[in-house]
């Protein structure tokens, strides 16, 4: 196990990688109270950020609703699709 | 419909359904859409069903993807089971919510019905047809 110091790779480089986004998207047709009622259910969040979440879809067009590891947004991003709203993911910029 | 109270939460927790018979046949059509769109990759609404999850990327995590297709079929099938039911349990409430949620939006999407625009120059049919699931998710969601 022992080696030179020439052997050994210094990475002095380091980065943490970036978060991706769970993205909901506006839509002329769902009403308010399900998209608050589908934020609670999912996220588990409390009344009043899901309907600040929710007021941020409506007026802005998009919301950043989560964001973390790739594999938990797409988790998150299924279940957000399957109950009916329109979602993507996307890494942070 | 106005005034009439269409889902009731009682005291055990069940949700009382309290839809006529025209009312019934409207939900019936649309989870019967739902199903038909997730398994056939034809069907109108299909594209509206299966949507990017990363839209930077060609193809999306088929893992995903299957996730999603299992559980939009699975809540489909449950509301489909108990569209007759005078009584939902907390699940199949859920299921007939998320299953109205996305005949709804698929409706939408397939009818381009994108913006609100869009919406109010529908033809009077389909205004009523969105109208009344609207009404019917409006007074689920009520209840949770």
């Amino acid at each position: 196990m022992t080696t030179t110091e020439g052997d050994v790779l210094v990475e002095d480089d380091v980065r943490t990688q970036k978060p991706w986004n769970v993205v909901v998207w506006n839509d002329p047709v769902t009403p308010m109270t399900v998209v608050v009622v589908i934020f609670k259910r999912i996220f588990g969040y409390s009344n009043n950020k899901c309907t600040q979440l929710m007021l941020a879809v409506h007026h802005e067009g998009r919301a950043l609703v989560w964001s973390g590891g790739r594999e938990r947004a797409e988790s998150y991003c299924v279940k957000l699709q399957v109950a009916g709203l329109q979602c993507t993911i996307e890494q942070d910029n | 419909m106005s005034g009439t109270r269409l889902f009731v939460r009682r005291r055990d927790g069940r949700i009382e359904v309290r839809i006529n018979d025209y009312g019934r046949e409207v939900i019936q059509g649309a989870f019967a859409n739902v199903l038909a769109a997730e398994r056939d990759p034809n069907h109108e609404w299909h594209v509206a069903l299966s949507g990017p999850i990363d839209p930077s990327l060609d193809h999306d995590n088929p893992l995903s993807i299957l996730s999603r297709e299992n559980e939009t079929s699975t809540n489909a099938e449950l509301a489909e089971l108990t569209v007759a039911e005078q009584f939902l349990n907390e699940a199949e409430a859920w299921a007939w919510l998320t299953t109205l949620q996305v005949a709804l939006r698929s409706t939408a999407q397939s009818k381009g019905l994108l913006s609100d625009d869009q919406l109010a120059a529908a033809e009077p049919a389909l205004l009523d047809y969105v109208r009344t699931l609207q009404q019917f998710l409006f007074q689920l969601a009520e209840c949770f």
